[in-house]
């Protein structure tokens, strides 16, 4: 009897049919269970953005190699190490330029337009004719930084900086310095703002500072590879010409050199985790809700299946794969909506908010073991039924 | 009669009931932790400040925060001396240094408080019972709670501070707030051996503090006269207020939990909804039955309402008991002293009540269409 009739209506998608046929409802599970996956895109989304932002100007960094001083511990501490170090490296297999790159992040005050007050900067200083970054508008814009006391800012940095106002001056230091173009950075967690200019306006502008660029310790040595050269072999190559008291690392090690630091130090990691982590039990408190008065409403029906023949088994797949249905049902729309939180929060905290192929796989994934789960927990009901009770 | 009747029905059926109030208790939870977080951040900020002696505290112009003070000439101070009301007025000072170990290693950046031990500028214990320590040259007192990257923090150990060398005296426990990965407290002689090129006459912070029965506002005022302008005059309350408001707008920090704030809300409302439209529909019948028996709409809203108000309630004591619990986690976790003020308890309950009272609006919809001749 149960064979004879089973494989009859296993075509009638069963799960798809309970999900649709009361709307309200299932637009009240879809909200519900939405917000908790945009709870999780959004904690996920601030633990990227934040890794992110920290590592927005290596990425810019236009070269395979960098060298700096070996007792760095972060790209954002000021710990220059003297230029004569790099002397060998321009001679050593596999080099194509090095490109000395003076930074700062402890010593230069711009006066913000915006409100006429000082704040402290990011600035990065290089030779205009040879500028070690990626960004499109610094190489575009590079060549008018050899007039004395040109910058150019960051027109994404944060506003109170008024680095986006479209003023043509203001001071650095207390000199006038003229704005003569922008690139779009963005701030990160420890600076709100970067300047870049050219050497020698550095060591002009640097405060109490007599020495010439070319005599000043520099922060960075950008290294560009010839073509078809091995990282690899370049950077042992490096390590045997240069003095041991610079750190030699390839683009992706700076990256990971600096991920690692803020792993370490920052609390970022943890606290993202942790909502996300609440936006996982809320789901599943949600979603449990749902399914429970689903099963509660559709009981007499599901009675009906058991008492015709169908095995408990038969009914365990309908109420899991409902539950998987509500979860995609829910999500896709969360994760719309999320593009737009992340657009909305990332212009007003300046944030990197971006959504991954990671980031969509794990709350997909999450969206989904928690409506799973949570049918699991209300599941009992239909185990354990019995037709003659319900009617 | 609304109360007895929503008792009898969350008593009814107590799994459902326990459900429910385990949503809201998750809901309101998170609003606790949102809100640590949101507060944490300003109150890091204050976090130095609130373990300083002063009444009225004296900083340049051109003052950010904490770690971005600026300095002001310390001849303010005698000015301010000379004012009615003022008992003391001692200078603070504030500088970068690079930390070494002795035997190499990285060079971290740390942050380095100089002032005068007599002044009594800091109410600690760590910091008060060792004057004689901070006397001795080439010591340092370091926070407790610098980072690990720093090396064992050992009395006794040999490190240096920007190339010279120096000894650590003491430890003492008072969180570093946004002063970065590390603190160390020394006094003026050696704060000067540390930082040779720094101008004398320059501090960064200069603490007020007034005889006994003087009014801030008044002192302050009277400061302002005197003092040039390159030079300001915050009250305690006026200094939470600038620092509140810089760690809340203008860091990327305070919009993140603002907006976390935000998502608990919404996410609380959503959860009481579908905790109270549940009980709604299942109870339904009951509803009608009551409509059929002559009770008015409003009769019935008011159970509604009162059961989310009970439900509410019995989640929010535990949810309460939890957040302390996080709290503590979070303090040794992230090093925020998150903590809650008996005028934002009262927030989040308020929030609390403000959202049982949305959602039972929401799910009234229902019970309105709730006719007797559909239910049987």
């Amino acid at each position: 009897m149960t064979i004879a009739i089973a494989p009859s209506t296993r075509s009638v998608p069963l799960a798809w049919r309970n999900l649709l046929s009361n709307k309200r409802r299932l637009a009240r599970a879809v909200a519900g269970i939405g917000f908790a996956v945009l709870l999780m895109l959004v904690q996920l989304g601030f633990k990227q953005g934040f890794f992110d932002a920290s590592l927005g100007v290596v990425r810019q960094l236009d070269g395979a190699i960098i060298v700096m001083h070996a007792t760095k511990y972060r790209f954002g501490s000021e710990d220059p190490f003297p230029r004569a170090d790099l002397a060998k490296a321009p001679n050593v297999a596999g080099v194509a330029s090095v490109t000395p790159l003076y930074a700062s992040w402890l010593h230069f005050f711009w006066k913000s337009p915006a409100d006429g007050k000082s704040y402290l900067v990011q600035v990065f200083a290089f030779d205009p004719d040879d500028p070690p970054f990626l960004l499109p508008a610094v190489r575009a814009d590079s060549a008018r930084l050899k007039a004395p006391d040109a910058v150019i800012v960051d027109r994404l940095a944060r506003p109170f900086l008024g680095m986006a106002s479209g003023a043509r001056a203001t001071e650095l230091n207390g000199h006038p310095v003229q704005i003569v173009g922008s690139f779009a950075l963005g701030p990160d967690f420890m600076s709100d703002g970067t300047v870049m200019m050219s050497a020698a306006s550095y060591a002009r502008l640097l405060t109490d500072n007599r020495a010439s660029a070319a005599s000043l310790p520099i922060e960075f040595g950008v290294i560009k590879l010839r073509p078809g050269s091995d990282v690899g072999a370049v950077e042992r190559g490096l390590r045997a010409a240069l003095p041991a008291g610079v750190r030699i690392l390839s683009k992706r090690q700076l990256e990971e050199f600096e991920t690692d630091f803020q792993a370490n130090l920052s609390s970022a990691g943890p606290i993202f985790w942790m909502g996300a982590l609440v936006g996982f039990i809320v789901g599943m408190l949600i979603s449990y809700q749902v399914i429970y008065t689903d099963l509660a409403d559709q009981l007499p029906q599901y009675a009906t299946l058991k008492g015709m023949g169908y095995n408990t088994f038969y009914l365990l797949r309908v109420v899991f794969a409902q539950a998987a249905l509500s979860a995609a049902a829910a999500y896709v729309p969360a994760w719309l909506l999320c593009l737009v939180v992340y657009r909305v929060i990332g212009d007003v905290a300046l944030l990197p908010l971006h959504m991954t192929a990671m980031q969509t796989l794990i709350s997909f994934a999450l969206t989904l073991g928690m409506c799973l789960l949570s049918a699991a927990f209300a599941i009992r009901r239909v185990v354990a039924l019995d037709p003659a009770e319900v009617f | 009669m609304p109360f007895e009747v929503a008792c009898r029905v969350l008593a009814h059926q107590k799994g459902r009931t326990a459900l429910a109030i385990g949503g809201v208790f998750v809901a309101i939870l998170l609003i606790f932790i949102e809100l640590g977080f949101f507060l944490a951040v300003p109150q890091g900020g204050m976090l130095i400040y609130d373990h300083m002696r002063f009444d009225l505290l004296l900083v340049s112009k051109d003052y950010v925060f904490m770690a971005q003070s600026w300095q002001f000439p310390q001849r303010a101070l005698a000015v301010a001396l000379k004012v009615p009301g003022v008992a003391q007025a001692t200078p603070v000072y504030l500088g970068d240094a690079k930390w070494q170990g002795a035997a190499g290693g990285p060079r971290i950046d740390i942050s380095i408080i100089g002032f005068d031990p007599g002044s009594r500028a800091f109410a600690a214990a760590g910091i008060e019972s060792r004057s004689a320590v901070l006397a001795r040259a080439d010591t340092i007192l370091v926070d407790g709670s610098t980072r690990p990257i720093f090396g064992p923090l050992t009395v006794g150990r040999k490190i240096t501070l920007d190339g010279r060398p120096m000894t650590i005296g003491g430890r003492y426990r008072l969180g570093t707030g946004f002063l970065g990965l590390g603190v160390a407290l020394v006094d003026p002689e050696n704060f000067f051996r540390i930082f040779p090129r720094r101008p004398s006459g320059q501090v960064n912070f200069g603490l007020v503090t007034l005889r006994p029965g003087a009014d801030p506002d008044k002192v302050a005022a009277a400061l302002r006269a005197v003092l040039p302008t390159d030079t300001q005059v915050l009250t305690r309350a006026g200094l939470t207020r600038q620092e509140v408001a810089y760690w809340t707008t203008k860091t990327g920090t305070g919009i993140i939990f603002g907006s976390g704030l935000v998502v608990a809300f919404i996410v609380g409302i959503m959860i009481l909804y579908q905790t109270l439209a549940t009980q709604v529909a299942r109870q339904l019948p009951q509803f009608a039955m009551l409509k059929a028996i002559g009770y008015r709409n409003r009769a019935l809203n008011a159970i509604v309402l009162a059961e989310a108000v009970l439900i509410m309630l019995l989640a929010f004591l535990p949810a309460l008991g939890a957040a302390f619990a996080l709290y503590i986690v979070i303090r040794r976790e992230t090093l925020l002293p998150a903590t809650l003020s008996p005028a934002e308890l009262g927030a989040v309950f308020a929030t609390g009540l403000a959202m049982a009272a949305a959602s039972a609006l929401f799910s009234l919809g229902r019970l309105r269409r709730a006719h007797p001749a559909d239910i049987f």
